[in-house]
């Protein structure tokens, strides 16, 4: 099932702005790698002044921390202590004092937060944290690429008119994030920087590159351009498993979601878009017993995860035509039932967002002529001839036939044991749009006991074309 | 030995009050404890291989004190191969060797075991750093079995310090392992232990707890979950009025914010923060964050150098020096230069447990 990514609302820019570090001048030795993913910078044959910098900007993720912390009661004493009863009026005093837990203006606080629990929870690890993306990471089709780029002086020379141009270049496009050839920054001192962010919906595959170019006059006056390059790969998140299924009047469909992501996905929404003649509800399964608390119940839902490499969650939609009336015309060709619409999140709410192509629903077979047994003796005897009592009803809105009913040929080995007593083809006249015609078949039963007829099918001459047979029924066959 | 000396030390008499000081504890406890807060546990390693060669522990509950801090100090430290090797010379901890009834002479009056809670604790831990995560997982389910049992006692026999002191430590316990399956980003076992614990009473410790949960909600990116997690932590702190509580809220406000990508708002939240408590340094930290995602490189970096000069006993973090390292490489082409600066200047002032390798020199 492929995958399109949804349109949507591009973010805005952040306005450029030239920035003084501040910073002491640095040695002129320019270093000319910062690598994202697989960035590879182009090899320039004169020196440049300036050099991009490149970091990704994803979410910044919660560190997870693996602390040592003790509570002195735990360190100090033995764990029973506090049974005794001296114990347990004297020692608290003495395990928040002063000694331990010094004022927090006293001069000397030393490295306590490295030592002391504070919080029972502490020993969780989860602080709260930020820590800043430490590798690009994996990049899929449905986020968005988000980048922080910098360009640096680092020569000891004012650099001028310096026009800066962010692309990024696709195998079918090339999309321009930001250029400033129309209000050119004027100088970059030296040591200076300029910063910009940029934000980027990724919509296709493959190979991507952000070409970030620099135009500008050097401190000799000398009109140098700086390209950089910094590659990445963007690969499908997930996969889509779809599967329709006809009862009576509606129509069910089956999604199947895989993650192909190395981390846990969890699913925002996964909505299905019906077509127009089409309406959808998801169907949801009973709720699990534990989450009937319902004093947990808002702030813990558990939330939809779909497991990292290979996890998969189903869902299931019920879909009715609504069109009226049972004289829905077939439509031949395809029958769009409408799209799957996926939102996931990842870390602290990254999103991405997905939509399948077109779901097709079975094809429709409507049924134009309808057959029934209407009646069928009570007894039948094994070599006796006897008859059933056929209906034969047109659902479509035009004249059809005339037919011809018969046995169809036996596929199997065996003979069958209900065949046709006299003539193998029997003729039926025209029958009026909605209306029916009843007739009976002469039969013969070749073999003894529960036994099936089957294979009595209908052939319309005009249209040339033989229709379903009359579903199987099971029969008795008696001796005498 | 079975009879009491006092020596050069504090050692009260045990009939009046022998808790009237850390020394009268164990020898030397508020020297040992003194430079486990300066963080220098090389020095721990040292005067516990002295006191153990001079013959300086008499009783039995002095070497298990020792023997703690050598374990905690050999782990702080990152050498788990050695801190495993402490703990094996240790007997069964549940065997009448620990306990003071089996030394009737020493401790009259007195039973229980003897083990500080601390070196159960590490017994779990050690094999989880060396990898051995079945082996440390297992020990730690143990042990809160062991740590229910002991409340079931005390419920009993209503001891109410007690009782407090094992409530803590079950918290403490669990929480290390939501901690380890956190770790391995096991997120719906963790959702679900947390569940448990908040869905029992303990509502002193609710505000912290539930913010985590939100956290963990968070990483998930379960946004509507951890805005009711957050909401919640809300509703309890309006009660009290502590700095810390206050803190948790808006720090909880402003991931809301940064989540929404409107970093000028979890930024003016952070500034809340950091005005009632200039030491609150994961506001400090996220603040900076906020900044370099509002195109503010130099700022960021700013506000955390000025983090380590003016608080570094609660700045010199290192989630803190590799955030500000990751600012140097991006804004500095010749980024080695000022990371050394840096990296010197740990080397002066930082605890021997500081982990240097997160500068990336």
């Amino acid at each position: 099932m492929k995958l399109r990514v949804k349109p949507v609302k591009r973010f805005p820019h952040s306005e450029a702005i030239s920035v003084d570090s501040g910073s002491p001048l640095l040695p002129l030795a320019v270093s000319h790698r910062r690598l994202v993913g697989d960035g590879k910078m182009s090899t320039t044959q004169a020196s440049h002044s300036l050099a991009f910098r490149v970091m990704r900007l994803c979410r910044p993720t919660l560190h997870v921390d693996t602390p040592l912390l003790v509570d002195p009661s735990d360190l100090l004493v033995g764990e029973d202590i506090f049974d005794d009863p001296l114990a347990a009026s004297q020692l608290p005093r003495l395990l928040s004092g002063p000694g331990i837990k010094p004022p927090e203006d006293a001069a000397d606080l030393g490295y306590r937060t490295r030592f002391l629990l504070h919080d029972a929870t502490d020993s969780m690890g989860l602080s709260g944290l930020l820590l800043l993306p430490q590798a690009f990471g994996a990049i899929y089709l449905g986020e968005t690429f988000c980048s922080y780029i910098s360009i640096n002086n680092s020569s000891n020379f004012e650099v001028r008119d310096i026009i800066i141009k962010a692309e990024i270049q696709t195998e079918r496009q090339r999309i321009l994030l930001l250029d400033t050839s129309k209000s050119s920054v004027e100088s970059i001192r030296a040591g200076g920087r300029y910063d910009f962010i940029v934000e980027h919906d990724v919509k296709e595959l493959g190979a991507h590159t952000l070409v970030c170019t620099a135009l500008y006059n050097d401190g000799d006056g000398e009109r140098k351009y700086l390209p950089q390059f910094f590659k990445f790969i963007v690969a499908n998140p997930l996969s889509v498993k779809t599967k329709v299924r006809v009862v009576k009047d509606t129509t069910f469909l089956e999604a199947c979601i895989e993650n192909h992501t190395k981390t846990n996905l969890y699913m925002d929404q996964v909505e299905f878009e019906p077509a127009q003649n089409w309406s959808a509800t998801k169907l949801k399964a009973d709720e699990h017993h534990s989450e009937m608390n319902s004093a947990a119940r808002e702030t813990f839902k558990p939330p939809v995860l779909i497991r990292s490499g290979g996890g998969i969650q189903n869902y299931l939609y019920q879909l009715k035509s609504s069109s009226q009336g049972p004289e829905h015309v077939k439509v031949e060709g395809s029958n769009v039932l409408g799209k799957l619409q996926i939102t996931w999140r990842t870390n602290l709410g990254e999103p991405g967002r997905l939509q399948t192509q077109q779901i097709l629903g079975a094809a429709i077979t409507r049924k134009e002529i309808d057959l029934q047994v209407a009646e069928i003796p009570a007894t039948i005897i094994f070599g006796r001839s006897f008859s059933i009592h056929i209906n034969l009803t047109n659902l479509t809105e035009r004249e059809l036939g005339p037919f011809e009913v018969s046995l169809s040929p036996d596929d199997s080995p065996e003979e069958r044991a209900v065949v046709i007593n006299g003539l193998q083809k029997m003729a039926l006249p025209k029958v009026e749009a909605f209306g029916s015609s009843d007739f009976h078949l002469k039969l013969v039963a070749t073999k003894l006991g529960v036994q099936r007829i089957t294979g009595i099918s209908v052939f319309d001459y005009r249209e040339r074309k033989t229709y379903d047979p009359l579903p199987d029924m099971e029969i008795f066959v008696d001796l005498e | 030995m079975e009879q009491e000396s006092t020596d050069a030390g504090a050692l009260l008499d045990p009939l009046s009050n022998p808790f009237a000081s850390l020394d009268s504890l164990s020898p030397d406890l508020s020297s040992l404890n003194d430079l486990a807060t300066r963080g220098s546990w090389r020095s721990i390693l040292d005067k516990v291989s002295r006191s153990r060669s001079l013959n300086l522990l008499r009783h039995p509950h002095h070497h298990l004190t020792y023997l703690s801090f050598n374990v905690l100090a050999l782990s702080k430290l990152r050498r788990f191969a050695d801190a495993s090797a402490e703990l094996e010379s240790l007997q069964d901890l549940d065997s009448p060797e620990y306990r003071y009834e089996s030394y009737p002479k020493i401790y009259p009056d007195r039973s229980g075991s003897m083990v500080p809670f601390f070196l159960r604790w590490l017994h779990c831990i050690v094999p989880l750093r060396l990898e051995q995560r079945r082996e440390g997982l297992d020990r730690l389910y143990r042990l809160v079995d062991l740590v229910r049992e002991k409340l079931k006692e005390r419920e009993a026999n209503s001891r109410e310090e007690s009782l407090n002191v094992w409530k803590r430590r079950e918290l403490f316990v669990m929480n290390t392992i939501i901690g380890d399956h956190l770790s391995h980003k096991e997120f719906s076992v963790c959702l679900d232990l947390i569940k448990d614990l908040l869905s029992r009473d303990c509502s002193g410790l609710d505000a912290v707890l539930l913010s985590k949960l939100g956290y963990i909600q968070l990483q998930v990116g379960d946004l509507e979950g951890a805005k009711g997690a957050f909401s919640r932590v809300e509703g309890i702190s309006s009660e009290g009025n502590s700095v810390e509580l206050k803190n948790l809220v808006n720090r909880n406000k402003a991931l809301i914010y940064l989540v929404g990508k409107d970093y000028v708002s979890a930024v003016r939240e952070y500034e809340v923060c950091i005005e009632r408590d200039h030491m609150d340094f994961v506001a400090i930290n996220n603040k900076a964050i906020c900044l370099m995602y509002l195109r503010d490189l130099s700022d960021s970096i700013k506000v955390l150098e000025n983090s380590l000069e003016r608080v570094p006993m609660v700045a010199l973090n290192e989630t803190l020096v590799v955030n500000l390292c990751s600012m140097y490489e991006l804004a500095y082409v010749n980024h080695s230069e000022i990371k050394k600066t840096l990296s010197n200047w740990i080397a002066r002032v930082a605890p021997d447990d500081f982990d240097s390798s997160c500068t990336r020199i």
